[in-house]
């Protein structure tokens, strides 16, 4: 009594405000639709983990009202009976993307490049009938985050209503997200065109935003003061950051989830990920972000293994993800990552449900993927006071199904969103397979009534019957008994019509040569044009033996209980015939058919779990572990080449502990705690170091949307996973260093990594190496390959190249010392923080090193004569073909040489390189080393370092330090490595025989003290990844899934960047 | 000194290139002087040799004459007519000529440079065009290939379907013709890639139907020529498959992959055509077929990346070693793409490396010599230290397969070669350079 007394208080209050909640005027008359409804008898499942069985829900003015036992309906209120039904609350889809203009942008201050756009909202461009919004709500979703689609700093994100109303009433909460994308589409007409240059742009739009922040506020307080800009993109930013605005980047695999991850820590971002679905793969690191995540379910098709051609080619990281990819919303959860889920990246977000319902057959907890879709989406998008759960004074959103939601049989047969009702249960989302008996009446003789059976059935979405009719009139009734325990087909089939089409033909193609079949006295006939339409069926079938022969048509339609229906038939000689329509019980007794068996092997399947545990980087030749502590190890009775100052030592000794040599020598006393390798037999050199490489990186090798990117960081976006790493390791390279490309005078940031296979991308970077930077001359800058449509940047000449290296350098340099001053006298509008001149600046401040691609001595020397009077050295020249003709100056600056062995003629600015070039350098006192700058070369630096023999004469001891110490020295790092020194560290190569020798082999790659590569090793591994691929490939087969185009793409999209210069092209081994 | 060709540019170059040429393209020749012919025969005493058709042969001489070989044994057998130039060269090894099974040596000096590039005729079926018709004697690139041991070299056109005939060159001459030691050892064929094993793509069939046809119309063409030549008119690509269709040249088909391989070989089958793989990476996959039916494989790299991320590391530097023990008769190359032959004179570490992943040392040197002349049919003449065989040979100072090893002496058909090179003369010039320096 208490209780219904409050009800009645609370609706009162409630009855008031719905009046008052719009401010449009009425057209015509009023309405005023009555909207108390009371669900009766239900499972209300209320939040995740709290069901109430037989429990009412009252809604009341688009709200939950209240939810308990045996409630007593208000006079208005219309009852919906509910039993049987489970009522969840109504889901959130957390990432929807929506195209948006960018005119709003245009017409307003934009930023000067258009990817930064944080200015747009979707809330303002929102068009009633997006969203795909029935299709949605059949999924059980009430609510989406409407992101807008494109750019970099791509705008905010909105919270709707699926009401399919308009925007004054949809959006629930405007502008709760901003969107960030650290990458780009290829194509190289723009700027940026590379995922480096994408993140570099956003990162220099922030600095913009606070210098955009402070610097109007001191031009307010100060009106004499030039005034700043104004610039839309950055106060909304700034806005953004002073709200503490949730910022969604999506990312496109898991180590572009751990960048994101970085970008936000660097500006103090609040940061959610739209994942890939990869994330299982570093795991531990993304759940250490501790950042909410939004998963899709678009679980990748199996590659394809349909030959043993097809199948070679599948690699093993394919057919892991294929096997691990379902479980990864199972692993998070695990792992004490919180998450919610989207439908981006499914085909249609119909088949939403199928991927949740995957997820939890692969072990997600209900309770886990409940919360998933509503209390952790409402929450995280700030609404969760408005949904996610079935409680008092919440939107009356809610999801009805006819079974437990993560049944594979349960249908969502109702949604409601904010007290709107959208009802399913429809004939037309039934089943209408099955074993029809339609009686047909003879409008002239009502006694007479002939019998017909149709069947129908499903593959794939497709409907496709038979009609079995009676041959004779007269003979109907004596065959109708014999049909009548006709097979049933399988009743596990759900309905694939999609609703986006639902006029789509589902006749079958083959059906038009009707085949008849003749048994006995009876006909059956393939039906041809059979469509279900709402809750109409029809069709048409050929008919050969009634009185005119023809096509005839029918039509019925069904009822709503789905198991009768009436309908007409119109015959070839336009007569008409009504009857009706009876659906046979379902049968529980599947038919031996080949449907069902398919069926088995499917159920059977899906529940099973993934066979391989997840390696670094995924796939072959990943490490099961992450190698973490180090041993006391003496490598006996080799020849070491130590490529410092003990020279080569014959049947020495190495001893290294705790990731360092400890001594290098013939007398090393070895104690008892030490790991002895006997190496007799064996030559040890120190780790190679590759001075040239672009391996290892999935962010796009050149940024060449600018003639200068010194913003730009390779370090953004070191690939951990590329198997080059291990290719390289198993031919002895231990350090190598990641380049900008040659696009530009002035490229990206270079990063010094070691070859850590299998850590992280974070954990690649050789820590102590000081900053670098790209710089390129000659035919690449100017553009002479890159075709006819490039004939306008600056420079076109190498007389350009030269000045525009003067003008970046004097204008660091005076921005140097306008910051210098503000940070002085603190007067006037702060300078604003420019990252392509801070990192010019830290060149001239002697904290970064030039690495320059150089082709001819007449450019070679300018640029030297550039940097002299600004007091630069030089870190490198890289490629240096000519070097050997200006040596004399290169050595007199102090310019050290870093070049092919022997490449030339590949294009015309090569033709006089020579392979005496090295020794030619190494004479006139120039440190140089020979690099790779290809994939291929990179496996095999030490018989490159030979041809300092062959070509010039060099010492072989010397000739080595051309791909040992000498680089080191290149890159400023010879204080930790490049030789075998007491305190360097422990990287270090066994050969079988001479390291110069063409005939030996790598056996050992160590790194700080580990074994990273073993040859012996490296066959077992390959072994056993054969035998997980031939494991997963039969899995496959068995699945019966479906398999991927053979010719398709790889799924990863960052897998598509270059990973060699490409301007630089034609000399290589690379295929 | 300098005998500096120069091509002229057409004017109306496109501004782009234009750029790069303007520069001023010096496409020098190079300034090696062909040697002459042999006017006395000429005794290699006291060196290693390693004739491949036997074993080494430690302290041996070596006689040839008017360009041939007219004997070949130890020291101490063979008798040194009067009148006989004698080199003595104790400590040094004498090895056949290297065999370079696949380039565009003299066909292009730089690729950058379009005005310099002739490898690669406009359509797509150009079975009648000719390497040797378009080398180049003077091209920069071929003194320094013999340089390092490679004397003889297959010279091809690419792109296409059918791209033309691929020459044996040997690297020496005052005109193409000199340099042709075979005008046409071979048809190249860029298979079409077997993509969609499941579902075959009709566009794939498309063109190897298109062969098909070709061959049977070249087989009517030769038919009708042959009965009457006023009915049956010239058609120079018909002709040119004529060869083919009576056996006399292979087809050589880059193939890497198992099924390109398979389709090819059916193909060659039922077309009764020889047939040689160019690439041949997944050889081994394919290596009962190509044993059965005697189909040689050019191993088109032996420094080559694997071409599946599953497939071992060193998949590439075994392929050579797996073939061997599957019975397949194959060369080595080491041009994996055909964008530059600029270092064609690293064609013997490709057989080194093949040696430090499992190939006999004996082996990998056959695949650089004896076996190419098999393959390419000129095996009578050239590949082996052999009596009546061309006295097309190197003298070098230790092992060829290693890098440090340098060639000395080489002789082509008994012409003593120049071993200089743009390259020595570069180096010759900027070491003078610093000596002036040095001597302020």
């Amino acid at each position: 009594m208490r209780l219904a007394l409050c009800i009645i208080l609370w609706m009162g209050i409630q009855a008031v405000a719905a009046d008052e909640v719009s401010t449009a005027q009425p057209q015509g008359l009023r309405s005023h639709t009555p909207s108390t409804f009371l669900l009766k008898n239900a499972h209300v499942v209320v939040r995740p983990g709290v069901k109430l069985d037989n429990a009412d829900i009252l809604i009341r003015d688009r709200k939950i009202s209240v939810v308990g036992a045996d409630l007593v309906a208000p006079a208005e209120a219309q009852v919906i009976d509910c039993s049987e039904k489970t009522i969840y609350a109504g889901f959130v889809d957390a990432y929807v993307e929506q195209s948006v203009s960018t005119e709003p942008i245009e017409s307003g201050a934009p930023y000067w490049n258009e990817a930064i756009r944080p200015q747009l909202r979707v809330a303002r461009q929102l068009g009633v009938n997006s969203l795909n919004q029935s299709t949605r709500r059949k999924q059980g979703f009430t609510t989406v985050l409407a992101a807008p689609e494109g750019g970099i700093l791509k705008g905010s994100g909105s919270v709707i209503l699926l009401t399919g109303n308009s925007a004054s009433e949809a959006i629930l909460r405007p502008d709760v997200t901003q969107h960030i994308k650290l990458t780009v589409q290829r194509g190289r007409g723009r700027s940026p065109n590379s995922p480096m240059g994408a993140v570099a742009l956003a990162r220099q739009a922030f600095y913009d935003a606070k210098w955009y922040d402070s610097a109007w506020s001191v031009a307010k307080e100060d009106p004499t003061l030039q005034r700043p800009e104004q610039n839309d993109a950055l106060e909304a930013l700034n806005l953004d950051l002073a709200d503490d605005r949730l910022f969604i980047a999506d990312t496109t695999n898991e180590l572009m989830f751990l960048r994101a991850d970085r970008f936000a820590r660097e500006f103090g971002l609040e940061l959610a990920v739209l994942g890939s679905g990869n994330e299982y793969r570093r795991l531990n690191e993304i759940a250490a972000t501790g950042r909410p995540v939004i998963l899709p379910v678009d679980y990748p098709k199996p590659p394809n293994v349909g030959t043993i051609e097809t199948a070679m080619n599948a690699s093993l990281e394919d057919l892991m993800h294929w096997d691990l990819a379902p479980e990864n919303p199972a692993r998070l959860e695990t792992s004490g990552v919180t998450f919610a889920f989207t439908t981006d990246g499914l085909d249609s977000p119909s088949k939403f449900l199928e991927g949740l319902r995957t997820a939890v057959e692969r072990g997600l907890t209900r309770d886990r993927a409940l919360s998933a879709l509503t209390v952790i989406p409402a929450e995280l998008f700030g609404v969760d006071e408005q949904i996610g759960t079935i409680e008092q004074g919440k939107l009356a959103s809610l999801v009805i199904t006819d079974g437990d939601l993560f049944e594979k049989k349960s249908n969502v047969v109702e949604t409601w969103v904010a007290g709107q009702r959208f009802e399913f249960d429809r004939p037309s989302d039934r089943e209408v397979v099955g074993e029809w008996t339609l009686s047909l009446v003879d409008s002239s003789n009502v006694e007479d009534v002939e019998q017909w059976n149709l069947s129908i059935s499903e593959r794939k979405g497709k409907l496709s019957g038979e009609l079995t009719r009676p041959e004779e009139k007269e003979e109907a009734s004596d065959d109708q008994e014999s049909e009548s325990d006709t097979d049933t087909p399988s009743q596990d089939k759900t309905e694939e019509i999609s609703d986006d089409d639902p006029n789509a033909t589902l006749d079958d193609e083959d059906s038009d040569d009707s085949s008849q079949e003749e048994s006995d006295n009876k006909k059956t006939i393939k039906l041809t044009k059979l469509v279900l339409n709402g809750t109409r069926l029809s069709g048409t079938f050929p008919s050969h033996d009634d009185p005119t022969p023809g096509i005839v048509r029918w039509t019925m339609v069904i009822d709503k209980d789905g198991n009768t229906g009436s309908g007409q038939i119109l015959y070839p000689d336009a007569t008409k015939k009504s009857f009706t329509g009876e659906r046979s019980p379902k049968q529980d007794n599947a038919s031996e058919d080949e449907d069902d068996e398919a069926e088995e092997s499917d159920d059977s399947e899906e529940a099973k779990p993934s066979s391989f545990a997840v390696n670094y980087p995924l796939g072959s030749y990943g490490v099961d572990e992450v190698l973490s502590t180090t041993e006391r190890v003496a490598l006996v009775g080799a020849t070491i080449w130590t490529s410092g100052p003990e020279g080569i030592i014959e049947n020495g000794t190495l001893l290294i502990d705790d990731g360092k040599v400890v001594a290098v020598g013939t007398d090393v006393p070895i104690d008892r705690n030490t790991r002895t390798i006997d190496a007799s037999g064996m030559h040890i050199t120190p780790g190679l170091i590759d001075c040239h490489s672009h391996m290892a990186t999935d962010g796009g090798i050149n940024e060449s949307g600018q003639a200068i990117t010194a913003e730009v960081r390779i370090g953004d976006f070191i690939d951990c996973d590329d198997i080059n790493i291990y290719r390289q390791l198993a031919g002895g390279v231990t350090t190598s260093n990641i380049l900008h490309g040659s696009a530009n005078p002035i490229g990206g940031q270079n990063q010094v990594i070691k070859l850590r296979w299998g850590m992280n991308d974070e954990q690649l970077k050789f820590r102590e190496a000081p900053a670098g930077i790209k710089f390129a001359l000659g035919e690449n800058v100017k553009q002479s390959n890159w075709g006819d449509d490039h004939t306008s940047r600056y420079p076109q000449t190498r007389m350009g190249v030269e000045q525009i290296f003067i003008d970046e350098f004097r204008a660091a340099q005076e921005y140097a010392e306008r910051q210098e001053q503000y940070r002085r006298d603190r007067e006037g509008i702060p300078p604003l923080r420019d990252l392509e001149l801070d990192a010019i600046a830290e060149i001239l401040a002697g904290d970064r090193w030039i690495h320059c691609h150089s082709y001819r001595q007449d450019e070679i020397l300018a640029f030297i004569r550039v940097l002299d009077p600004f007091d630069v050295t030089i870190g490198t020249f890289q490629h240096i073909l000519e070097g050997y003709k200006v040596a004399d100056a290169m050595a007199e600056h102090g310019a050290m040489g870093s070049a092919f062995s022997d490449w030339w003629a590949y294009k015309f600015e090569v033709y006089d390189a020579i392979p005496y070039a090295g020794a030619l350098m190494h004479e006139a006192g120039v440190v140089v080393s020979f690099n790779s700058d290809d994939r291929e070369l990179a496996r095999h630096l030490n018989t490159e370092a030979a041809k300092a023999i062959k070509y010039g004469g060099l010492s072989p001891e010397e000739a080595l330090k051309f791909v040992t110490l000498n680089p080191a020295k290149q890159l400023r790092i010879d204080e930790y490595v490049g030789s075998l020194e007491p305190g360097k560290h422990a990287d270090f190569v066994v050969w079988s025989g001479s390291p110069l020798s063409t005939m030996a082999r790598c056996e050992q790659t160590w790194i700080d003290g580990h074994q990273y590569f073993d040859y012996t090793q490296s066959q077992v591994v390959s072994a056993r990844n054969e035998f997980m691929r031939n494991s997963l490939i039969q899995k496959i087969l068995k699945s019966g899934h479906d398999m991927k185009d053979p010719d398709a793409g790889p799924d990863d999209p960052e897998q598509l960047w270059p990973r060699d210069d490409m301007f630089c092209g034609v000399h290589g081994f690379q295929e | 000194m300098k005998r500096n060709l120069m091509i002229r540019i057409r004017p109306f170059l496109c501004a782009g290139v234009a750029a790069v040429l303007s520069v001023s393209v010096a496409l020098r020749a190079s300034d090696e002087i062909p040697g002459g012919p042999q006017q006395s025969p000429i005794a290699l005493i006291g060196a290693d040799l390693y004739p491949v058709s036997q074993p080494p042969i430690p302290n041996g001489v070596i006689l040839f004459e008017k360009g041939k070989i007219t004997a070949v044994g130890p020291a101490r057998e063979i008798a040194i007519p009067a009148n006989t130039q004698r080199i003595s060269l104790a400590g040094k090894r004498i090895y056949p000529s290297l065999i370079e099974s696949h380039s565009i040596l003299g066909l292009v000096e730089i690729p950058a440079v379009r005005a310099s590039r002739d490898q690669r005729e406009t359509g797509s079926i150009n079975p009648n065009v000719r390497a040797a018709a378009a080398v180049n004697p003077d091209s920069e690139l071929i003194p320094v290939a013999r340089a390092n041991g490679v004397l003889l070299a297959l010279s091809a056109p690419e792109g296409g379907f059918v791209s033309g005939q691929a020459s044996m060159l040997q690297l020496d001459g005052w005109t193409s013709e000199d340099l042709a030691l075979e005008p046409s050892v071979g048809m190249i064929v860029n298979w079409p890639s077997v993509k969609n094993d499941l579902k075959e793509s009709s566009n794939d069939h498309d063109r190897v139907d298109e062969l098909r046809e070709l061959l049977d119309e070249a087989r009517a063409y030769r038919a009708g020529r042959i009965s009457d030549r006023s009915r049956q008119q010239t058609d120079l690509k018909l002709e040119a498959l004529r060869p083919v269709i009576d056996r006399q040249i292979p087809i050589l088909v880059w193939a890497d992959s198992a099924s390109v391989i398979q389709s090819a070989v059916a193909f060659a089958l039922e077309q009764n055509i020889r047939i040689v793989i160019l690439g041949g990476y997944d050889a081994p996959v394919c290596a009962d077929l190509l044993k059965k039916h005697k189909v040689p494989v050019v191993i088109s790299a032996v420094y080559r990346l694997p071409r599946r991320r599953n497939d071992p590391f060193d998949s590439a530097y075994t392929l050579p070693a797996r073939l061997h023990e599957a019975g397949v008769s194959f060369a080595i190359s080491g041009s994996a793409s055909s964008r530059s032959s600029s270092n064609s004179r690293n064609l013997p570490y490709h057989a080194g490396v093949a040696v430090a992943y499992g190939l006999p040392e004996d082996e990998a040197l056959k695949a650089i010599t004896l076996s190419p002349a098999e393959i390419f049919g000129i095996e009578d003449r050239v590949g082996s230290l052999d009596v009546g065989k061309d006295a097309t040979l190197i003298v070098t100072d230790g092992d060829p397969l290693e890098t440090p090893t340098s060639v000395t002496h080489a002789w082509i058909q008994g012409r003593s070669v120049e071993l200089t090179s743009r390259h020595t003369r570069l180096y010759e010039k900027y070491q003078q350079k610093y000596r002036q320096l040095g001597n302020q």
